[in-house]
């Protein structure tokens, strides 16, 4: 049985912060590529921004909350280290108690992992469906460069066997052991690195391509088969970076190259990513998705466009609708002084 | 001391988080929030539960400065500035009460459009308060 993706929602909270303002109180910008970022309001989270997405999302199809089966939320920026974080979007959007929730939070490779763990359901479920709900808003100490790319976005899909936008193809998995990049202590709420940089890169290259070739192989594809390629965003390079190295074009990923407008979207990056790219793809393009999260690992799924409705509200405008601030105030709303 | 007490809190979800209300069977106005005896007609206490839209139209509001926000809200007011507070009339009658979000206090309006969203309202006893806020529709 075909399963795919039946619809789906984006939101990037309108606050931007540019990287001049930055250099304005940095004296540097660390983040390759990416002009400015988006920023969570005083009164929003993950949470927040999850039960606007998951909602956006059934609406794009359209899908009573009610007929929901399975629900998947991942961030890597959960409110509460304890405690359940989908049962909050659950009740808010009226996606039935009784159905299986799932929490997936430790990387930024959270939100395939969500994705893959409820299209498991609905390959098992004919008539299943199932909401994935990932937002992220990374957060890092301000004297750590680390924060610098650290932006906020979330994106929803509804997955199931029918009324398809994009099918599944396939996916690959690929995990191993790395440390010192990008790690939360167990006593710590801000973001940790080592800062090792060819290191970090080495194991970022490794996985995806070690995911991707797989699935490249699996399929029995070309990399130029694909019209869009989706990869995960630190920044704006890294995704040219593992493009190069398995033989797809800077052109294969411009649909998805959200990054240099918003920064790091965290667990969220690849699925506003392939939002963008399904924004923009035409009936017959294949879209090849990549993630990756440190410590380490990586997934790899390919779609196939079949349908052409798309959500109301685009990433495009998203992107769009938006208010700067400078860097004063966005040290205030990070509640980063005490 | 918190000023709402978690147990209190957690009774108000449906309304705070699904806007669920209360149409009276006698005389058909819809309560919210929920009342032992119909605002209305003051005269039947059996209600139905339905599902409010969310969405209405700017009664009145008011600007909360520096200094004019309560305790819990503090904070937000000293980190976003100032933020307006309205009560809204929905398109199913109950006028409400809530802040309004994503919306640059210069720019509000009565009878401009809204609809709610959930957003954290407060934390107290590290447990973070969500609900509903109105933004512009």
């Amino acid at each position: 049985m075909a399963v795919g993706i039946s619809g789906y929602g984006v939101y990037i909270p309108r606050l931007r912060i540019k990287k001049e303002d930055y250099a304005k109180a940095w004296g540097s910008f660390s983040a390759s590529g990416v002009a400015e970022k988006s920023v969570m309001g005083f009164d929003e989270d993950v949470l927040t921004a999850g039960a606007k997405v998951a909602r956006r999302a059934l609406e794009s199809v359209p899908l009573g909350p009610e007929k929901v089966s399975r629900f998947a939320f991942a961030s890597t920026t959960a409110p509460y280290l304890e405690k359940l974080l989908s049962g909050t979007i659950l009740v808010s959007v009226g996606i039935p108690n009784t159905v299986l929730t799932s929490d997936h939070t430790t990387s930024t490779r959270a939100g395939t992992e969500a994705m893959l763990a409820a299209f498991e359901h609905v390959m098992g479920s004919p008539s299943g469906k199932a909401v994935v709900a990932v937002a992220d808003a990374p957060k890092a100490s301000m004297w750590s460069p680390v924060e610098h790319p650290l932006g906020a976005g979330a994106a929803a899909f509804v997955l199931s066997g029918d009324n398809l936008i994009a099918e599944l193809e396939g996916h690959a998995s690929y995990a191993s052991e790395y440390f010192g990049e990008r790690f939360k202590p167990r006593d710590d709420s801000l973001i940790h690195d080592l800062n090792v940089k060819k290191f970090a890169e080495g194991a970022l290259i490794s996985n995806t391509t070690k995911a991707g070739s797989a699935l490249l192989k699996k399929l029995n594809r070309k990399p130029e088969e694909y019209q869009h390629v989706v990869i995960q965003q630190p920044d704006a390079r890294a995704p040219g970076t593992v493009a190069a190295r398995l033989k797809f074009t800077d052109a294969q990923l411009e649909s998805s190259l959200v990054s240099k407008d918003l920064g790091d979207l965290g667990a969220a990056s690849v699925p506003v990513a392939l939002a963008s790219a399904l924004d923009s793809a035409k009936v017959g393009d294949r879209i090849m998705v990549i993630s990756y999260g440190s410590g380490a690992g990586s997934d790899a799924l390919s779609f196939k466009v079949v349908g052409d409705r798309r959500p109301a509200d685009k990433v495009k405008m998203e992107t769009d609708r938006k208010e700067y601030i400078d860097y004063v105030k966005y040290l205030k709303i990070k509640g980063a002084i005490v | 001391m918190a000023h709402v007490s978690v147990p209190m809190y957690w009774r108000t979800i449906p309304q705070r988080y699904q806007m669920v209300g209360y149409k009276c069977k006698k005389c058909g106005a819809v309560n919210f929030p929920p009342k032992g005896v119909c605002k209305y007609c003051q005269s039947s206490s059996d209600f139905e539960e339905m599902h409010l839209s969310g969405r209405g139209k700017v009664h009145t509001f008011v600007l909360i400065s520096a200094g004019g926000a309560p305790p819990e809200f503090a904070e937000q007011e000293k980190a976003g500035g100032q933020y307006p507070v309205a009560i809204v009339e929905l398109e199913e009658g109950p006028k409400v009460i809530g802040q309004m979000a994503e919306t640059d206090p210069k720019t509000v309006k009565i009878g401009m459009p809204v609809k709610t969203e959930l957003r954290k309202i407060y934390t107290e006893e590290d447990v973070i308060r969500y609900g509903f806020k109105f933004v512009p529709a």
